[in-house]
């Protein structure tokens, strides 16, 4: 049940990478995001270089993406003028974070930049997501009365250049914020092999402040094209895309992501939101743990051998 | 009217001479199972005996060393260190001459067999093999003395040397076995070269050296390659030669899957 992956050039067994695959488009189709951060730390885990893990999983969540933006685009939950904006920005981060991942991989600083953002983002978007859905929870089961919504957006907003309309987001304001929204998610997908939805529905939520109904969906849409243009620069300039591992983790991830999205109805958001946000906060801990405790051996290879 | 079979020829040459010297001199045989190793889509990893014969006429006891080497590459190495609380990566350190895959099979442990000048001489052995910073050291002149060699890394160069065999045996990629030639029969051996699934490719290059009062009597040298066939190999090329097409064909058939599943789905 072994197969041989001809770029990660290691043997694993198969059957496991689509169960992975499986499980983790299922929890991107229940909670809506990409699922890239869940994915990478268990291929590096499972023995494949952390390189090719990185890259070959964005070709994943292309796939379980393009099936959850199909999906919301028959219920009208795309607003594909916004998302057309961050996803500009997006190319533009994707460009850039590969780039700076090639330099940091020269540096042998690679791992280490991985394992900062995973601790940082991760833990900062779990805690939040956390604190906040957990707050709710409490409330509703108490009884009380919901505080009355801080509909009001940052008031920065409004003093930008570059207005738009975004009518299906209920949305007058800059293009810029989202531009820019869109810029880091790009970065961060080529550092981290991750969509960046974990960072866009919250900031396009409780920043952007746009209609909850189209986020999850544009969001993805966002994701769907930088992930494409980061698993095409990897290929293209690094040569870490392995296929064999894409596809076999692509087959398990769009059935997933299918039985996930039927099943996220059934939950109330606010428990949908809180075990995503203990998710997201256990895997930044457990990536960041390596900064904490002293390794196992001192010494490790650093991958890429300058020409 | 048929053609006739061409005359014999004048001169009849001799049969290649096998087995010459082999009465007189101290000699050694070897050969391999297999001098192809194939990595489908189906490989773990490999195993090959390394059978030979020794001629020994004299009353000395021979050992046996088997060396077999892969493919050369550079290594980068980094150590951690830690700064305020936090375990960081130093800046990394090149390395040369580490080859991707190293072992010995021998039927004693190599300091019995042979002194240490000699093993380093031939380069038998992991503590020998000619691994080094070339970018980390300078030459000085010290005491009087010209073109002496330092590193650099001073102090940590050998801890950093040995961590360069320490992470590739337990990778399983160099291996030391003490008792790894067996003898069979009188003058009959074998050893098993175990190649990871993590093995790089290329030349392998295999030295079987015979040892007699810890002098080298006599090698013989094998050759082993070990290639992507089939569908791994025209992967690997078309991820190499046309990245970019590569890249977006990875793309494509992920964004169709996607499609194709809502679509399954949604009639269902």
């Amino acid at each position: 049940m072994d197969i041989y992956l001809p770029i990660a050039e290691v043997s694993v067994n198969w059957p496991l990478l689509v169960l992975l695959g499986a499980t983790v488009g299922f929890v991107s189709g229940l909670f809506g995001i990409g699922g890239g951060f869940l994915m990478a730390p268990i291929l590096i885990f499972m023995g494949i270089p952390p390189s090719v893990a990185v890259a070959s999983q964005a070709s994943h969540v292309v796939a379980s993406s393009t099936s959850g933006v199909i999906s919301y685009t028959s219920q009208k939950a795309v607003d594909y003028r916004i998302g057309g904006v961050m996803a500009l920005g997006g190319v533009i981060g994707a460009l850039l974070g590969v780039e700076l991942f090639r330099y940091l991989r020269l540096l042998g600083q690679a791992d280490m930049a991985v394992a900062v953002s995973y601790l940082l983002f991760l833990g900062a978007i779990g805690t939040l997501m956390l604190y906040e859905s957990l707050g709710q929870i409490l409330r509703r089961v108490r009884g009380e009365i919901l505080p009355h919504k801080e509909r009001r957006r940052p008031l920065w907003l409004y003093g930008l250049p570059l207005k738009m309309r975004f009518p299906r987001s209920g949305l007058y304001i800059s293009a810029i914020p989202p531009f820019v929204l869109g810029g880091f998610a790009g970065v961060l997908s080529a550092i981290m092999g991750v969509g960046g939805g974990f960072i866009l529905v919250p900031a396009m939520l409780y920043v952007l402040r746009m209609k909850a109904g189209v986020v999850v969906g544009t969001s993805l849409f966002q994701i769907i094209i930088v992930t494409a243009m980061t698993t095409v620069l990897q290929a293209g300039r690094n040569q870490t895309v392995d296929i064999v591992l894409s596809m076999l983790l692509l087959v398990g991830g769009v059935v997933g992501a299918q039985y996930g999205a039927r099943l996220s109805g059934r939950f109330r958001p606010d428990v949908l939101r809180a075990l995503l946000g203990l998710i997201v906060l256990l895997v930044g801990i457990q990536m960041g743990l390596e900064l904490f405790v002293r390794p196992s051996d001192l010494f490790a290879f650093a991958p890429g051998v300058p020409d | 009217m048929q053609a006739l079979p061409p005359p014999p020829p004048a001169i009849v040459a001799p049969a290649p001479e096998r087995s010459v010297g082999t009465t007189g001199q101290v000699r050694v045989a070897a050969a391999m199972t297999d001098a192809r190793v194939m990595i489908d889509s189906s490989f773990r990893g490999a195993s090959i005996v390394l059978y030979g014969a020794v001629f020994n006429p004299t009353d000395r006891p021979a050992d046996v060393v088997v060396v077999v080497r892969g493919p050369d590459g550079p290594v980068r190495l980094v150590k951690k260190t830690r700064h305020m609380g936090f375990w960081l990566n130093s800046r990394p350190v090149l390395f040369e001459g580490a080859p991707g895959f190293y072992m010995t099979a021998s039927t004693r442990p190599l300091p019995d067999i042979a002194d240490f000048g000699q093993l380093r001489r031939l380069g038998v052995g992991v503590d020998h093999l000619r691994i080094n910073a070339p970018q980390e050291s300078r030459t000085v002149t010290r005491y009087g003395v010209r073109d002496v060699v330092v590193s650099r890394l001073g102090e940590d160069y050998l801890d950093y040397r040995r961590a360069v065999i320490r992470l590739r045996e337990a990778a399983a990629l160099y291996n030391t076995d003490p008792d790894g030639v067996e003898f069979v029969d009188a003058g009959l051996f074998r050893a098993e070269l175990e190649l990871p699934a993590v093995a790089p490719t290329g030349e392998y290059f295999a030295e079987v050296w015979l040892f007699q009062d810890g002098e080298p009597v006599s090698v013989s040298n094998l050759t082993l390659t070990v290639e992507k066939v089939g569908i791994e190999r025209g992967l690997y090329e078309f991820a190499h030669r046309r990245p970019w097409s590569y890249g977006i064909l990875t793309v494509l058939l992920a964004a169709l899957m996607g499609w194709g599943a809502s679509r399954l789905f949604r009639r269902s």
